[in-house]
């Protein structure tokens, strides 16, 4: 679905004492099928911003426009249950909101409460729990007997079962440890490319941003900073670090190389082998020269 | 060097129906030593933690810290000496401002006041907090709420702090805060610290590393000694930095390398050294 946000502002409590401006003036596209990863600091309106997304917030200014919902100040979402199976939303530490007796009712609380038929709803439970790579042995576990790496691909299940076509990812890998964390990452990316999901990834990490997304919004308190496709944001050092963010490592390390040797390098999203093969290239070359 | 904490045939689980969470552990951390526990999820590093300071204690094996041994009718002298800090920044407050929060651990204690004043002033110092005295903690930033805690913990003047996944929850920003915070600490006090963390990048200056895997002790060793196995901490679920990585490739492109570089600035000089060579 292709989403767009024209002008939006969101105020908390708005004419009160604690008034506070999350989202200004916030305005982009997200074509259909795209991988979009959406950095900033905390308090940047990260949150804010994907709260729209399936209609928890409406706008206080502006317009949302979500495949052919749109979400306007005046105007309540009718068929906002609608938009919600559509768009699945990964919160922060998803396994916090696991409840269930099983892992198999758990998975299905999503799609029975959307109405869909048992049968339907066990099907899908298959298909989610092999998309997610959890063993058929554990749905008639309690959800909360897992580990909690388990524990959080159970509740990304219950998301997929919904069968969105929006998947949204709030920080997926937080606390997981590093194999966790590239399993899960390289898990959403394969879900991505086979069921043509829209992907919007929410993250700290420019490394995942640099290696999943096609296109990359910066946003700094409450307005879009930068956007463009990774390579393009993330040679920009000097106006990310204005606003304290960093860039990808090996980028940052390539600048370096290139200052003190005086050579020049070019990254295009090589792989770290073909780096430091350039890289040595490069230094040989230099002393013939 | 005397040791301050020592691990004795430890082993521990939560209840008889249940795997043991760790077993047989063993291993000593000397005063005024930066050590870094490090695990895959599982690996039964957050419960060395508890078992640290009597919040768990193991069903074999002994745990002595400072010449006690960890049992309920001493945990009160232990937690005199052992500070934690942990994961989630919110679960940690409970005075309504920065200085009332770290007042409470003193005045659990009878500390009189004028020395609450003195501690509470120099450990919010230690993590240059001291302009936010009368802030209210949950409107602090992730890094700031960390600072604090870590403000709580120095004030008792513990000898050994343990940071459990202290930086787990926080943005770039305030794990940089947060590293930087320690490195002062370790710098200005004398004390032994415990950082648990799965992140490789933390664990870049500490004096030595445990690491743990399946509830036993994997290895214990320097972290330039570490960055060496590759396939061996990613066989455990764990990953080198980019640092180590790229060392990596130089190895396999015959680039010979002096040190196994720990930073840029390291990995800088060895690309040097090879390219003044040819």
């Amino acid at each position: 679905m292709d989403i767009s946000f024209k002008n939006v502002s969101y105020i908390y409590q708005p004419n009160t004492p604690f008034e506070h401006r999350a989202l200004q003036n916030l305005s982009f596209d997200i074509k259909s099928g795209s991988y979009v990863a959406i950095v900033g600091h905390t308090g940047s309106g990260k949150s804010t911003l994907l709260q729209h997304l399936n209609g928890l917030l409406r706008p206080t200014d502006g317009q949302v426009q979500i495949g052919n919902f749109t979400l306007s100040p005046d105007e309540k979402l009718k068929n906002v249950m609608d938009l919600r199976k559509k768009v699945g939303v990964v919160f922060q530490y998803p396994e916090h909101q696991l409840f269930e007796e099983t892992v198999a009712k758990d998975i299905g609380f999503g799609p029975k409460n959307f109405g869909e038929a048992e049968q339907e709803i066990n099907k899908r439970l298959y298909e989610v729990i092999e998309a997610v790579q959890l063993p058929e042995s554990l749905l008639e576990r309690s959800p909360f007997d897992l580990s909690g790496g388990q524990m959080r691909r159970v509740a990304i299940a219950g998301v997929l079962a919904m069968a969105p076509e929006v998947l949204v990812l709030d920080e997926p890998t937080a606390g997981l440890d590093p194999r966790g964390q590239k399993d899960m990452m390289d898990m959403f990316y394969q879900l991505h490319k086979q069921k043509g999901l829209t992907t919007i990834l929410v993250t700290h990490s420019m490394e995942d941003a640099l290696r999943y997304a096609d296109h990359v919004i910066i946003l700094n308190k409450g307005t879009k900073y930068m956007e463009g496709t990774p390579l393009d944001v993330f040679t920009r050092k000097q106006e990310l670090n204005e606003v304290q963010l960093d860039i990808p490592e090996i980028i940052e390390f390539l600048n370096k190389v290139e200052k003190r040797f005086a050579i020049n390098l070019s990254y295009q999203g090589q792989s770290l082998a073909e780096v430091a093969q350039q890289v040595v290239e490069k230094l040989k070359g230099k002393n013939y020269e | 060097m005397s040791s301050f904490i020592e691990f004795k045939h430890v082993s521990f689980r939560y209840s008889e129906e249940q795997p043991w969470v760790l077993k047989d552990v063993n291993f000593k951390i000397n005063v005024d030593e930066w050590v870094a526990i490090i695990g895959h999820n599982g690996s039964g590093k957050s419960t060395i933690a508890k078992l640290i300071n009597g919040l768990l204690f193991p069903q074999e094996g002994q745990i002595i810290v400072d010449g006690i041994e960890v049992k309920q009718d001493t945990v009160w002298e232990i937690r005199q000496r052992v500070g934690m800090v942990f994961q989630n920044p919110d679960n940690q407050f409970v005075g309504t401002t920065v200085r009332d929060d770290v007042a409470f651990g003193l005045e659990n204690r009878g500390i009189a006041r004028e020395e609450m004043v003195t501690r509470i002033n120099s450990s919010l110092a230690s993590v240059s907090m001291n302009d936010f005295l009368l802030h209210e903690p949950h409107r602090l930033s992730g890094g700031q709420k960390q600072r604090v805690a870590i403000a709580s913990v120095l004030a008792i003047s513990p000898t050994v702090i343990i940071l459990d996944e202290a930086t787990a929850m926080l943005d770039p920003r305030g794990r940089a805060e947060i590293m930087e915070t320690i490195n002062a600490v370790k710098h200005e006090r004398n004390l032994a610290l415990v950082t648990i963390t799965h992140d490789l990048t933390e664990i870049v200056q500490a004096d030595r590393v445990i690491v743990m895997n399946n509830g036993k002790v994997w290895l214990e060793s320097t972290p330039r000694n570490l960055f060496r196995q590759k396939d061996e901490l990613q066989s455990i679920g764990l990953d080198i930095p980019f640092v180590a990585k790229f060392a990596d490739e130089l190895k396999q492109l015959d680039v010979p390398l002096n040190h196994q570089p720990l930073n840029h600035e390291e990995l800088l000089e060895e690309l040097w050294t090879y390219h003044s060579k040819m």
